[in-house]
């Protein structure tokens, strides 16, 4: 109850602030919320932009490949290293160092390589969830105790009994927490890539109305995106919750 | 000890050689042991004498070198939950189940109803000690409880053997001899047979029929003790304090070499 009353606060507070600053400066740069409003209204009756359904679907579905995409490669790559001893010393500090890199000086080479469509995006955005769901992986494969997989062998679990009901509970929580983690970056990547230059999707649609100095259309299409990404984490949040009840 | 065709564990001229970094490392060499239905028997040495691997051997996780063991007559190949249960030094409780669902944790992967292994387990828990106790998870229990959950996962599976690898070591003196006094009445009441390993000696001759003492890196059997007298054990009648005196000197001498080697 009081963290809610003093989200509250939090929330009114940048509003008041936000429309403070914004009726004091030049009224092409900045957009107080007072002005979001009818121009949120526009654009979710479709005036401002007919094409928001058709681009907010192409945003969601370009997450949603680029995320499929990242958990099995990044489940793939964490359990192939995990379980073997060199390819982990190998290769895991390699995958740690390259996840450190920041991650937009690709996506030039991405867009030369996949073009200026949903290719180049999904690229991104598999790109950026790949490394923490790996590493999560790579991280919850030693958090596993070998004597808790040598009693399950003793009381005769094979390879899959000890993988289901020894290693993923050992691990659980790290494993969701990059899932997780995974989800907000390939989130991330798709938006970031679409903005950087893209012919529809959300970010596209962004970018034109940033480009013709539409702030107010600019921030409601940026409230709407927003929502996918709230919407996201709320869908893995309740996930989250499920595993840790299964894991029980 | 009983004819050899009478023995329910035969362990026959078995050795093992682990690789280290720092070179090959003989665990063992060159053991035979038998022991009959229903025995108590007590492998007790120095440190790093290869008591848990020869263990682990006999229920099928490591694999000898040289020679074989027979558990009822046939080989060991790996882990036979059917007839042998493990306990292991350190309880080893899966810490995302409750102190129930780690008792009944054996009899899920043998594939009983989710019904009879909660009722098996349930029943355990009484004599465990551990009656009102069923819903905690390993973090809330004891050390000694811990180790009493251990040997209900052992006992739920109802094996006519029972591995014990030092499963008091880690608690404290009292505990200990509690928890020594309740597996010995456990073990009249089943008639199990049990290998136990100890570096206690107060263990040994409290619990066992026969102890098997071992010797220093590479471990061999240095001498067998036969333990007759009845149960339950005064440690103070003057035959208990001579043997306790034999029993010291034996693994004295061998703790001895085992601290000059390392």
């Amino acid at each position: 109850m009081k963290v809610t009353v003093l989200r509250l606060a939090l929330l009114a507070a940048l509003l008041a602030a936000w429309e403070l600053a914004g009726r004091a400066a030049n009224p092409l740069l900045a957009v107080p919320p007072s002005a979001v409003v009818p121009a949120l209204r526009d654009l979710l009756l479709l005036r401002s932009y007919p094409r928001l359904p058709a681009s907010l679907w192409l945003t969601v579905r370009e997450i949603g490949v680029a995320y499929a995409l990242a958990v099995a490669a990044g489940l793939g790559c964490g359990f192939a290293l995990g379980m073997n001893r060199l390819l982990g010393r190998a290769w895991g500090p390699m995958i740690a160092a390259l996840y450190a890199v920041p991650a937009v000086v690709w996506y030039p080479s991405l867009m030369l390589f996949f073009g200026l469509d949903a290719a180049s995006k999904i690229a991104f955005g598999f790109l950026l969830g790949f490394f923490p769901i790996t590493l999560a992986v790579l991280a919850g494969v030693r958090q596993v105790n070998p004597q808790l997989v040598l009693v399950a062998r003793a009381y005769g679990a094979g390879v899959v009994t000890v993988f289901f009901r020894v290693m993923l509970p050992s691990m659980l929580f790290t494993l969701v927490g990059g899932l997780r983690t995974g989800l907000a970056l390939s989130v991330i990547g798709v938006v970031v890539g679409e903005i950087l230059g893209a012919k529809d999707g959300m970010g596209a649609l962004i970018n034109h109305a940033y480009g013709l100095l539409r702030t107010g259309d600019y921030v409601a299409l940026v409230l709407v995106t927003l929502a996918i990404v709230v919407g996201s984490d709320v869908l893995a949040s309740l996930l989250e919750r499920r595993a840790r009840r299964w894991s029980e | 000890m009983t004819a050899a065709g009478g023995a329910l564990i035969a362990i026959e001229s078995v050795a093992k050689r682990y690789v280290t970094s720092s070179g090959p490392v003989d665990a063992l060499d060159d053991i035979s042991l038998s022991v009959a239905e229903g025995e108590f028997c007590t492998l007790i040495g120095p440190s790093g004498c290869g008591k848990s691997t020869l263990l682990g051997m006999l229920g099928g996780l490591v694999m000898p070198d040289r020679g074989r063991l027979l558990v009822a007559g046939a080989p060991v190949t790996g882990p036979d939950p059917r007839r042998v249960a493990t306990v292991f030094q350190d309880a080893g409780l899966f810490p995302w189940r409750t102190a129930l669902e780690n008792v009944e944790f054996g009899l899920e992967l043998q594939g009983v109803s989710a019904e009879r292994r909660r009722r098996t387990a349930s029943e355990l828990l009484g004599p465990l000690g551990l009656r009102g106790f069923a819903e905690r998870y390993p973090r809330e229990l004891s050390g000694g409880m811990k180790q009493r959950v251990a040997i209900g996962r052992a006992l739920a599976i109802d094996t006519k053997i029972l591995l014990m690898d030092e499963p008091f070591g880690a608690l404290d003196e009292q505990t200990r001899v509690l928890m020594g006094e309740w597996l010995l009445d456990i073990w009249r009441r089943t008639r199990k047979t049990v290998i136990f390993v100890t570096h206690s000696l107060h263990e040994a001759l409290f619990l066992s029929t026969r102890v098997a003492v071992m010797t220093a890196r590479p471990g061999r059997i240095k001498s067998v003790l036969e333990l007759t007298m009845e149960y339950p054990r005064s440690m103070e009648s003057p035959e208990m304090v001579a043997l306790r005196a034999k029993l010291w000197s034996e693994i004295r001498e061998e703790s001895l070499r085992a601290m000059q080697s390392t």
